[in-house]
């Protein structure tokens, strides 16, 4: 088990390093660098002026040497500046990720909470009424266009009824900051995205319930005189929790990669929106390191999964 | 015959927007006419939708667009669940090292940031792939640039399935015995797993159909989708939205087009989930 | 059941509507937020539009597009005597300037504006490492002789006829700044106090500092202490970023924010929109100006090289209709990159209605005739031309759609591409690496002379790094021998008449085809008096404090 992991970890750095080197030659080959934007807007930047600061910024290097650099740089745990915020880039994540995270923890448990016990009642009686009725909502909910969505919440409940406020983290003025305040910015976001989830958790749930439905053991179970909710509360939903975790491992990622979207709309200054400006903005450092954090928490979302399917499913080994 | 309803009237819609996507050039009106002096013009008989901020026939540009949307779409589906099913398989079934190496390239690829790697497509210079410029103006060229980059993104999730199913599968006795036979890898992942991986497949590539027509949509958004003159349903609902607190309507007809599709499409794949798998008829 | 009744009650909590908040506050939506607040790095609208709340530059233009001191006392002229020709060392024409800063304006920190400040802005300005983007304006100035504390003068390495503009030239305080400076002044554009500590009083010399910075959210101004000029209205300004402008109205609509900024606010049809819906709560104010949307043509193009075909495409265009029916009549039709508002604007230079049988005539003229629906030459081409334009741009969508209409009227194939911007800008305008036609805008300050844009040295190529703005590829000796000599030509009549021969040489060669002086919606709420927009590069918010609330 334990020689398992260390291979995994060692498989994950490896992945990191690679993906490193995909990042920055992907942003190596986009077009133009910044100096040729500054160019673009400044119309009296001399030739001089703009071999000085390719210079400055190290852009005058080839590729391969300014990857080296970087990689050297992190390797000594310096993850040096953000050209774009001048700030150092930790400074600048940091609360990003703190954002990103407050968002998509709040939408993730949300929609679980709605999604799973409305999956498993599905999954009870399949065919039936209520069942159609989970099912048709699961999938209006995941029907939606994202940016449609918020604009529409944000049409009706801070437009028209005036309840919610319409972005932002927090009012502006005397009244901003507190813990209330907080959450009534955060209730039109979070339900965006939670909506967007819900419908693909509960047909999961739904589906897998139903795989398990057919099993011997549940057939067994039955046999010896075990009621429908029991059934599905303890033998079911154990099974049924597979594939789940193999879908929440995937999504672990995305908690700190931000949904670009969602932040754009709501004004919500998170993971999504920083990657998005900094890969526009051609901003090396901090590009690649939100990237790479992304990725390795991924990898650790993916890990995980395996692990928790490992202990729940007796089946699997892990080798 | 109830329980099959949803899926019937699923099938049913399809059916019918493949009938008048399809017919589109035949009985619309020709989606890039403009009359600058009928802008957002009401319904009227001869625009039945009314007409757009430049004078355009609504209804012939949501019938071109949804040529243009489920095309994208069907093909990148396709090719997405085509290329996660064949990696899904050959990871979960061979495991070990392969399983390593495919499963750490799905990991790689789902971190990968789809914006940088749009960009890069969209700025390549297709002249140096041998494409012309007529080509390049062609609708087929447009579809196939967006099919192409959404499935070159988009096939992980198919593949992590496919490989947990597969896992699953291959632990069972029948797959046991049939190796313990004699057969072949490939055979049995062909014979044996492929038909039991079949059906979380079909769930996954109809759900990601309409996720594909969303995409589309979120591209417009971020103005990295199909670009004018060609109509889209992505792009139609951008437009509509810089006048939404104006004419909440004008987002009204793109916005239920893809609604209504991708509705369909989880409903009739969700029909078809079950004639796939006798277990739970 | 208590607690579903406790958690009816939060839900009930949590949907009550907020009071309104007192007028002690001004909310102002951008659509953008300022990456970095250092006033002298790189130019950013977000960024100049806050800094012109915090910090004067030495002069600016104003809302009648005359140059008025900011920071000093009175600008130099021949006529007071503060300006003097002289001859620099290797025998050109200079200038000597003197300036008197504002005996009132001091930091927020209470330590007055000096010249010692002057000379350090200078110091790190020309500095080749500090990362300062614009270093021309530092270059030019061959040497600073303090006065006084408050009084210097400027010594300039030549004489153009708006020697006393220095309106980039934002002085930054030495006395905070200079420690972060000197030891590494390679590493001072990552030090600086302006990014690693903003909330600084003494950063700022304006009406108002930066209190607060929530990065990517918004930004909180108070009251600058020591601010000795007009009292502005408001205790606190807060400039909040939206980057979705239908977000950005429903911010405005729910009271999140009060106005929205017309310099980065929203798109013309948007505003145009919320104008027509005549809300009560608001006022619109559309203010066209110094935004040149036009088209340029790559003149390396063998059919484009001919000035008949380029005379053809803008006969065969309606702009006047665009603008009416698209713009409301808001967005005036430009003739030339020089706007009628502006004081060397010439009235009588050649325009181009729509005329499609003079376009009919000009190609024939140019060998591509009609043959079925397309044109064609002798070799039996078809006349093509692929327009390129920014991605995103709603307006430029729709102009471009309408203009791909009219020119297939006359039987021109035209194929509409679009980039993001960052490809656009960084790479196919700059690099000039568009093959026919590339649709943007140029923003400029009042009698800009379009040096960068139309002289033949500034064809921006791989020699000269791919510096200049002239895209086109326009090389004329008549324009560059123009252009030389306005600069240069200190007597206003004279140099109005050599603007003229300008644009009527514009006008007939059409190195650009022009298209229209953009125009900008300022939403404000109908209390907000004493705004004006400026319609230039310099931001109105440079006189907050005579922006007046009255109920």
């Amino acid at each position: 088990m334990s020689i398992w992991l260390l291979g995994r970890l060692a498989q994950a750095v490896m992945v990191l390093a690679v993906m490193s080197v995909v990042v920055h030659g992907l942003m190596g080959l986009m077009p133009g660098d910044p100096i040729d934007l500054m160019i673009a807007s400044d119309p009296n930047l001399t030739p001089a002026d703009a071999i000085r600061l390719k210079t400055l910024y190290g852009l005058d290097q080839p590729w391969g040497q300014r990857y080296l650099a970087w990689a050297a740089q992190v390797i000594q745990g310096e993850l040096g500046y953000s050209r774009l915020f001048a700030q150092p880039v930790l400074a600048v994540i940091g609360p990003a990720l703190l954002n990103s995270l407050t968002l998509m923890l709040a939408a993730l448990v949300l929609s679980l909470l709605l999604a799973v016990p409305l999956g498993m009642v599905a999954a009870q009686r399949p065919g039936s009424l209520i069942d159609h009725a989970i099912n048709a909502s699961a999938f209006a909910s995941a029907s939606l266009p994202t940016f449609w969505l918020g604009l529409m919440l944000m049409l009706v409940f801070a437009v028209s009824l005036g309840w919610l406020p319409a972005g932002g983290m927090q009012s502006l003025g005397g009244d901003g900051g507190g813990l209330i305040d907080g959450l009534r910015h955060m209730a039109l976001p979070v339900a965006t995205l939670a909506i967007a989830g819900l419908g693909q958790y509960a047909r999961h749930t739904r589906a897998a319930m139903l795989a398990e439905a057919g099993q011997d053991y549940i057939r067994t179970a039955r046999a010896k005189g075990c009621g429908p909710v029991r059934i599905a509360l303890k033998h079911q939903w154990r099974n049924a929790l597979l594939p789940l975790i193999t879908l929440l491992g995937l999504e672990f990622g995305s908690l700190f990669s931000g949904a670009l979207i969602t932040e754009t709309v709501f004004g919500w200054p998170g993971m999504g929106k920083l990657i998005a400006d900094a890969v526009m903005g051609n901003d090396f450092n901090l590009a690649l390191s939100a990237l790479m954090l992304a990725t390795a928490m991924t990898l650790a979302g993916s890990l995980l999964a395996d692990m928790a399917m490992a202990r729940l499913d007796p089946r699997i080994s892990l080798r | 015959m109830r329980r099959d309803l949803p899926a019937l009237i699923g099938t049913l819609i399809l059916a019918l927007l493949l009938a008048a996507t399809v017919a589109a050039p035949f009985v619309a009106a020709d989606p890039e006419t403009m009359n600058l002096a009928a802008i957002h013009a009401p319904p009227s008989l001869s625009h039945p939708l009314g007409t757009d901020e430049l004078g355009r026939d609504v209804a012939a540009r949501l019938l071109h667009g949804g040529r243009v949307s489920l095309a994208v779409a069907l093909a990148t589906a396709l090719l997405a669940a085509f290329l996660g099913t064949a990696i899904g398989l050959l990871a979960g079934y061979h495991g070990g090292r392969l399983d390593a190496l495919l499963m750490r390239l799905t990991d790689g690829v789902m971190a990968l940031p789809l914006l940088p790697l749009l960009i890069v497509l969209a700025a390549l210079d297709p002249a140096k792939l041998g494409i012309g410029p007529e080509a390049q103006s062609t609708e087929a060229f447009t579809i196939g640039r967006m099919v192409v980059i959404i499935a070159l993104v988009g096939w992980t999730g198919a593949a992590r399935l496919v490989r947990a199913q597969t896992m699953t599968v291959k632990a069972r006795d029948y797959v046991r015995a049939a190796t313990a036979l004699g057969a072949t890898p490939a055979r049995i992942m062909l014979r044996h797993i492929l038909p039991n991986v079949a059906s979380p497949m079909v769930v996954a590539a109809t759900l990601s159909v309409g996720n594909i027509i969303l995409v589309e949509s979120a591209l417009s958004f971020l103005g990295l989708g199909v670009q004018p003159p060609m109509a889209s349903w992505g792009n139609m609902l951008t437009g509509a939205m810089n006048v939404i607190w104006s004419a909440p309507l004008q987002a009204l007809w793109p916005g239920l087009a893809i609604f209504v599709t991708v509705l369909a499409f989880n409903l009739a794949g969700d029909g078809l989930q079950r004639r796939l798998d006798p277990r739970k008829v | 059941m208590p607690s579903l009744f406790r958690l009816l009650l939060t839900i009930l909590l949590l949907a009550a509507p907020m009071a309104a908040g007192a007028r002690e506050q001004l909310a102002i939506g951008l659509s953008q937020f300022p990456a970095s607040l250092h006033p002298n790095m790189d130019s950013m609208m977000a960024k100049a539009y806050v800094l012109g709340m915090t910090n004067r530059p030495m002069t600016a233009f104003d809302a009648k597009w005359q140059l008025v001191c900011m920071l000093c006392e009175r600008l130099p002229t021949f006529d007071n005597g503060l300006a003097k020709r002289e001859t620099t060392a290797d025998g050109k024409a200079g200038v000597a300037l003197t300036y008197t800063l504002a005996a009132d304006a001091f930091w927020g920190d209470g330590i007055p504006v000096t010249t010692e400040d002057v000379l350090f802005t200078w110091d790190v300005g020309r500095h080749p490492q500090s990362g300062v983007g614009n270093a021309e304006m530092y270059r030019r100035i061959l040497k600073i002789e303090v006065k006084d504390a408050k009084t210097f003068t400027l010594h300039l390495d030549r004489l153009t006829f708006d020697y006393n503009a220095l309106n980039d030239f934002q002085p930054l305080p030495a006395h905070l700044e200079r420690d972060r400076f000197t030891p590494d002044p390679a590493t001072y554009r990552n030090r600086s106090l302006y990014d690693h500590d903003s909330t600084r009083p003494g950063l700022y010399n304006g009406p108002y500092r930066i209190a607060q910075v929530v990065a990517g959210s918004h930004l909180v101004l108070e009251r600058n202490g020591q601010w000795r000029g007009t009292r502005p209205d408001f205790d606190r300004v807060v400039v909040r970023a939206v980057e979705n402008t239908p977000a950005l109205e429903a911010q405005l609509l729910s009271g999140g924010i009060d106005m929205i900024a017309g310099e980065l606010g929203l798109p013309l049809e948007q505003g145009l929109a919320l104008a027509k819906r005549n809300d009560p709560r608001f006022q619109v104010i559309f203010k066209s100006g110094l935004v040149f949307e036009h088209m340029d043509v790559n003149l390396d193009n063998p059919a484009l090289a001919d000035r008949r075909v380029r005379q053809a495409l803008m006969y065969g265009l309606d702009r006047q209709g665009m603008s009416r029916q698209l713009f409301d009549g808001r967005q005036p039709v430009a003739h030339t990159q020089v706007n009628p508002l502006d004081g060397v604007h010439a009235g009588d230079v050649p325009t181009y209605g729509p005329d499609p049988a003079k376009a009919a005539k000009l190609l024939d003229e140019a060998g591509w005739t009609l043959k079925g629906a397309s044109r064609r030459n002798a070799k039996g081409e078809v006349l093509t031309v692929e327009l390129i334009t920014t991605a995103g741009n709603r307006s430029r969508e729709l102009v471009s759609q309408v203009i791909q209409g009219q020119w297939r009227a006359l039987g021109v194939d035209v194929r509409l591409k679009a980039e993001p911007p960052r490809v656009f800008f960084a790479e196919t305008v700059t690099k000039r690496r568009f093959a026919h036609l590339a649709l943007f805008a140029w923003v400029s300050a009042p009698e800009n002379v379009p040096r960068t844009t139309l002289h033949s040295s500034q064809i921006p190529s791989a020699a000269n790094n791919w510096t200049g703005q002239n895209y086109t590829g326009y090389a004329d000796p008549r324009m560059d021998a123009l252009l030389d000599a306005i600069e240069v030509e200190l007597d206003k009549p004279k140099r109005v008449e050599l603007w003229r021969q300008l644009q009527h040489l514009y006008a007939q060669d059409l190195p650009a085809l022009p298209l229209f002086f953009r125009a900008e919606a300022y939403v404000l709420p109908r209390a907000l008096t004493g705004m004006e927009p400026t319609g230039h590069q310099d931001p109105s918010t440079l006189w907050i404090e005579h922006w007046r609330w009255r109920p």
